[in-house]
């Protein structure tokens, strides 16, 4: 390994290698980041710093000294931890040099995320980058690293499909939601049920712009305490026929022996010359819709089972993603190893 | 001839910046499974046109007038209009891979038209005569088959996405097009665009037929019609909500088809029943 490539080092402990129970004990809370930044300023082997502690990892970026005989990193963080060193090796993983560049860039795109191409990590760097510069941690290199692996991975996310595709049961919901009435605005929602998964769907489709709520549950009592947050109009269920055709996206999930949407209250709706189809979401158990309702054209009925497919199918997608995504983060590495060296950073 | 090439040659040229478009999109989309910018998309279709304009513009100096005398012209006339249409109307739909359906629609129709020599028949005379209006009338007619075309196109995606939701198959095409309602509101919108453009068309006809009736065609009127009251009939039952949405679309389908063939019929060479005088509605798409 040449000189050049130890200047730039890399601590990790991350879910890849350490479960959460071990993990755990390496977060950090504001008062220990100062306190990290702080040993790591006053280490005389290390320049340059960056922390990264999510739930999922702890990672440690540090240009080293030229003089700095090995990694310095384990040190400052059993210093912190006040634990040996060796307990710290056993959990860590390091790399250096172009390594260490081309691991800050997968993580940033969510290559290297416990749900592949989550989108929230790349926030995360960039926020421990923005505290790295406030705690006086990064310099030159770390700069000019850190700025480069972002525009890496916004590439990475915006030329493979790593990224696409919702992973989460009610945002996969509110996905087709968006597919079918493109603008929620006008699209008005009845929860059928008072469930969490129901809940949760219609938080999601209230957050991408529904406007219009319905509730209906058995007990009025209880539509009406979980319709306020909805501003939603509270009902009884057992009148569905009296306020289903006021309604586009039905969300059910309320306990019955047998669907409660049937094939002949659906007709009665005339779904296929209404100015909306009908999106009927049923995540009960036994199902709460009839599939035959399927048959109108206007109409499109998802269970669990098929959003839970569609989720796998999209986590399938993104992880076959990962190598095309692999290959263009070294290709991006490299060419930002080659620059730091023109540019005499290492 | 112009700039050193034949009609002919820019309109083979601009077919292929079409295909090219069409194939590179499509690749785009089902093999890297991105988007192509809508520029670039925008920018090579603008560029086929041009072409294209060029082509026809170099026809229409050679004869004297607008180059709607065949089924090759009135093709690459309907193509050319489609076109207009996406470049200038096209981003306010804000519909993702208008422009490459679009192209791959213009390519398949200007390669139908370019296969067949006869559809290009070399006996031609100026068929407008001198008068602008019935030039204008035919132009325009061919421009609502544009917007048709067009809204055939859209008609298209609609059921391929409807499709999708209902089969559950949610791959290809699906995440990369719009929703189904805006689809279907655009489908509407299209159709009432052709419909008033067809209208005024046939209104301006109308003028020079009622004095020069004896020189129409039966057939040819009574196609160009034909087209005219199947696209009145879907618009008020789509409003009526007599024709439900899949059927709208399927049926806007069918009737573009059947307006394509219909150009067959306008620019056939039955003769009227009395010799033409170069001033008869349908006489002047010959």
């Amino acid at each position: 390994m040449s000189s050049d490539n130890s200047r730039f080092l890399l601590l990790s402990i991350n879910h890849e290698h350490v479960p959460l129970e071990e993990r755990e004990s390496y977060s950090v809370n504001d008062d220990k980041l100062r306190e990290l930044y702080r040993l790591a300023r006053e280490s005389a082997e290390i320049e340059e710093s960056l922390v990264l502690s999510t739930c999922n990892r702890f990672e440690l970026y540090a240009k080293s000294t030229a003089d700095s005989p090995q990694n310095p990193l384990t040190k400052i963080l059993a210093d912190l931890h006040q634990i040996d060193c060796e307990e710290i090796e056993s959990h860590a993983i390091t790399e250096m040099g172009q390594e260490a560049v081309t691991h800050l860039i997968e993580v940033s795109a969510g290559l290297r995320s416990q749900i592949t191409g989550e989108a929230e990590i790349l926030g995360q760097v960039k926020q421990a980058y923005a505290k790295s510069q406030e705690l006086g941690g990064a310099g030159k290199l770390i700069n000019r690293v850190a700025q480069k692996a972002f525009q890496a991975a916004k590439q990475i996310r915006h030329n493979t499909p790593i990224g696409q595709g919702t992973i989460n049961i009610s945002n996969v919901a509110v996905d087709l939601s968006l597919k079918i009435f493109g603008d929620l605005n006008e699209a008005s929602v009845l929860v059928l049920g008072t469930g969490e998964i129901g809940e949760k769907t219609a938080q999601s489709l209230m957050r991408r712009g529904a406007k219009k709520f319905g509730v209906a549950s058995r007990s009025i009592e209880r539509a009406t305490a979980f319709a306020a947050p909805f501003n939603a109009k509270p009902h009884a269920s057992d009148n569905l026929a009296s306020y289903l055709p006021e309604y586009d996206i039905i969300i059910a999930g309320i306990g019955v022996k047998e669907a409660i949407i049937t094939k002949d209250l659906v007709r009665k709706l005339k779904p296929d010359y209404r100015d909306n189809p009908l999106f009927l979401i049923d995540l009960g158990l036994p199902r709460n819709i009839d599939p035959k309702c399927e048959d109108f054209d206007n109409v499109y009925i998802y269970n669990l089972d098929d959003l839970a497919k569609i989720s796998e199918d999209n986590l399938a997608e993104r992880r076959k993603a990962i190598s095309a995504s692999r290959e263009i983060a070294l290709q991006k590495s490299s060419f930002i190893w080659q620059n730091l060296q023109k540019r005499g950073l290492i | 001839m112009l700039f050193g090439l034949e009609d002919r040659q820019w309109i083979f040229i601009a077919t292929v910046v079409f295909a090219i478009t069409f194939i590179l999109g499509t690749y785009s989309v089902l093999k890297l499974q991105r988007k192509t910018a809508s520029v670039y998309t925008l920018g090579l279709v603008t560029f086929g046109w041009v072409l294209q304009t060029i082509g026809l513009y170099a026809r229409g100096l050679e004869y004297g007038g607008c180059p709607l005398a065949n089924n090759f012209e009135l093709v690459q006339f309907t193509v050319w209009s489609a076109i207009v249409l996406y470049i200038f109307v096209g981003p306010a739909f804000r519909v993702s891979l208008l422009g490459v359906l679009t192209s791959g629609f213009a390519a398949a129709l200007s390669i139908l038209s370019l296969t067949f020599p006869g559809w290009d028949s070399g006996s031609r005379e100026a068929i407008f005569g001198d008068n602008p209006w019935i030039e204008t009338h035919a132009a325009l007619a061919l421009f609502s088959y544009g917007v048709f075309g067009i809204q055939a196109l859209i008609s298209g995606m609609y059921l391929s996405q409807s499709r999708s939701l209902k089969t559950k198959e949610l791959g290809g095409l699906f995440r990369f097009m719009p929703s189904i309602v805006e689809l279907l509101r655009i489908n509407q919108r299209l159709l009432l665009i052709g419909l008033v453009i067809l209208t005024v068309s046939l209104g301006i006809g109308r003028v020079h037929w009622a004095d020069e009736n004896t020189t129409v065609d039966a057939l040819k009127l009574t196609a160009t019609i034909a087209v005219w009251v199947a696209y009145g009939i879907i618009y008020f039952l789509r409003v009526r909500k007599v024709l439900s949405s899949k059927r709208f679309a399927w049926t806007s389908i069918a009737v573009f088809a059947i307006a394509l063939l219909s150009l067959e019929a306008v620019s056939s060479d039955t003769p009227p029943t009395e010799p033409p005088a170069a001033t008869s509605i349908e006489n002047e798409l010959r």
